[in-house]
């Protein structure tokens, strides 16, 4: 072959060609999607390691009459109040930083300064809603159970 | 040189040291690193006053954050007992192990900056107008990618500053429309600031967020020589000189301030380390990394248009300018006075992400509430 040779003419295509062509086209785009998607699924966690969502915290004797206790490791509040048990969460609303309790005054948050009466509901923004009051419970053992999947509403008081 | 030493020479640089006009050709041409540059570059932007060197010394940051970074991966363990352990190692137990984090702690916050600094000069001298729209937008991604690579890694400390902080980030994530939860989930890898979330995390700050950023920095700069070089006036001079050595040796220029500055930094200022990360305790007031407090502050007013609104209006309104302002008028020169009103928007809007973010670091105190720095 000279350099002067003339670069051949594409072969003509014929629907044999078309289809394999087409059918090659399929196979690429339906192989890449398919292992794109795989990929995407397997980054979505099944198993989780994290702490379970229904939890004892304690015997009602652990909690004195009129107190309001921090369960650090839970990241909510106890109250034993004349009426009866209830619990709020201690997770801020707005953006997740833990809210202090200051006494007979509520909860604040030192993270944006939203402010909650002892009921959890918002005093003062940037916090759009509520502190979730959780639902709580007795155990056969005797321990007050919290379980943060449900939530109650601001009534509710557990007598133990 | 002998003979012998002469050959090796020749078997890696192809051509000697460059003395001709034509060795100064063969020097661009023939290496891997210099092929990148033209061979003759017009005087206009070689004159430092127009592009200041914060593209270069942005890569050249990055460079130092890939070095430094290498090295603190051989101490460190993405375990949440091993994390922290692997801090107060690297500032005990290690052979200049504090300069190391020093460095790449510096060399991160400086290159937030000049990112930031970049994309200004850009706009002030007009430079992001067609052709070179595209190159605009990928400066803007890689300013985003910054900011990822940056909140990423500031979690893996595992320090009472590291977990507020992303806990803060990524709840504002969660705010987002539609997917914001999902997506929260999917970087946590759960619902809680855990093992998981740490995992990620690293994995994104030491692979996936460099390698994106590597590619994306290739092709900006391929796309400068593609857009014809660096934007200059339609009435400049056309003169050009030889890239070497006057190419050349201004970027190593750039190179020597860079290096000076984060060796300075590294040796005079330490790396903050808070307490081992907590989360039954949350320090007042909790503050992001100072150039995500201008957020923060504005998270204070609202979550949503804080975090969500504010944000992403910021994000689209750049990422489409060059397809919006298209006038031609004012290339290549700082503060074209053609350009007045663009100009003048665009300072607003930095200035206010300045003043926010100067009010969130310096005038918030515990609570957030307002707190005056002088008046102690």
């Amino acid at each position: 072959m000279t350099p002067h040779d003339p670069v051949p003419e594409p072969p003509e295509t014929t629907p044999r060609r078309r289809f394999l062509a087409l059918a090659g086209a399929t196979a690429l785009v339906a192989a890449g999607l398919g292992l794109l998607a795989t990929l995407l699924r397997s980054v979505v966690p099944e198993v989780l390691y994290e702490p379970a969502r229904r939890f004892p915290v304690g015997r009602p004797a652990d909690f004195p009459p009129g107190s309001v206790t921090f369960v650090g490791e839970r990241r909510l509040f106890v109250f034993n109040t004349p009426a009866g048990f209830y619990s709020v969460s201690a997770v801020c609303t707005h953006l997740g930083c833990n809210v202090a309790h200051q006494e007979g005054r509520g909860f604040a948050c030192p993270c944006h300064g939203s402010t909650f009466d002892e009921e959890g509901r918002v005093r003062k923004g940037p916090a759009a809603w509520p502190l979730p009051r959780y639902a709580m419970s007795v155990s056969r053992r005797g321990e007050l159970v919290v379980d943060t999947r449900r939530t109650v509403g601001p009534g509710f008081r557990l007598r133990a | 040189m002998s003979a012998g030493l002469r050959r090796l020479y020749r078997s890696v640089f192809r051509v000697g040291w460059p003395r001709t006009p034509k060795q100064r050709l063969q020097a661009m041409l023939s290496s891997l690193l210099l092929h990148l540059h033209p061979t003759r570059v017009r005087v206009h932007v070689l004159r430092p006053s127009y592009t200041l060197g914060l593209g270069l010394a942005s890569f050249f940051l990055f460079a130092v954050l890939t070095v430094t970074g290498l090295a603190l991966m051989l101490y460190y363990v993405p375990h949440p007992g091993g994390a922290y352990r692997s801090m107060l190692d690297l500032r005990y137990a290690v052979a200049f192990g504090p300069f190391l984090r020093n460095a790449h702690r510096w060399a991160a916050h400086g290159m937030v900056a000049v990112v930031f600094l970049h994309m200004c000069r850009v706009f002030f001298t007009g430079a992001y107008k067609p052709p070179r729209e595209f190159n605009w937008v990928i400066g803007v991604l890689l300013l985003l990618l910054t900011l990822a690579l940056s909140f990423t890694g500031y979690l893996l400390p595992w320090d009472q500053l590291a977990f507020w902080a992303i806990t803060v980030g990524t709840s504002i994530v969660a705010y987002f429309p539609l997917l914001g939860p999902q997506v929260r989930y999917l970087l946590l890898g759960g619902y809680e600031i855990g093992q998981a979330a740490l995992l990620r995390f690293y994995v994104l700050h030491c692979l996936i967020l460099p390698l994106a950023m590597a590619g994306l920095v290739a092709l900006h700069f391929w796309r400068v020589r593609k857009d014809g070089g660096l934007s200059a006036p339609a009435h400049a001079s056309e003169r050009r000189v030889m890239a070497w050595p006057h190419l050349v040796l201004r970027e190593l220029l750039v190179l020597v301030v860079v290096l000076v500055l984060v060796n300075a930094f590294a040796v005079a200022v330490n790396a903050p380390l808070e307490d081992i990360a907590d989360a039954t305790r949350t320090p007042n007031p909790a503050k992001a990394p100072w150039y995500f407090l201008g957020l923060q502050e504005l998270v204070h007013y609202g979550a949503i248009f804080g975090g969500v609104a504010v944000p992403t209006a910021l994000v689209l309104a750049l990422l489409l300018l060059p397809y919006v302002d298209t006038d031609p008028r004012g290339v290549g020169l700082w503060f074209s006075p053609e350009r007045r009103a663009a100009n003048a928007l665009f300072a607003c809007l930095a200035l206010a992400v300045v003043a926010v973010t100067v009010i969130g670091t310096f005038f918030r105190g515990p609570n957030w509430a307002w707190v005056v720095p002088w008046a102690r």
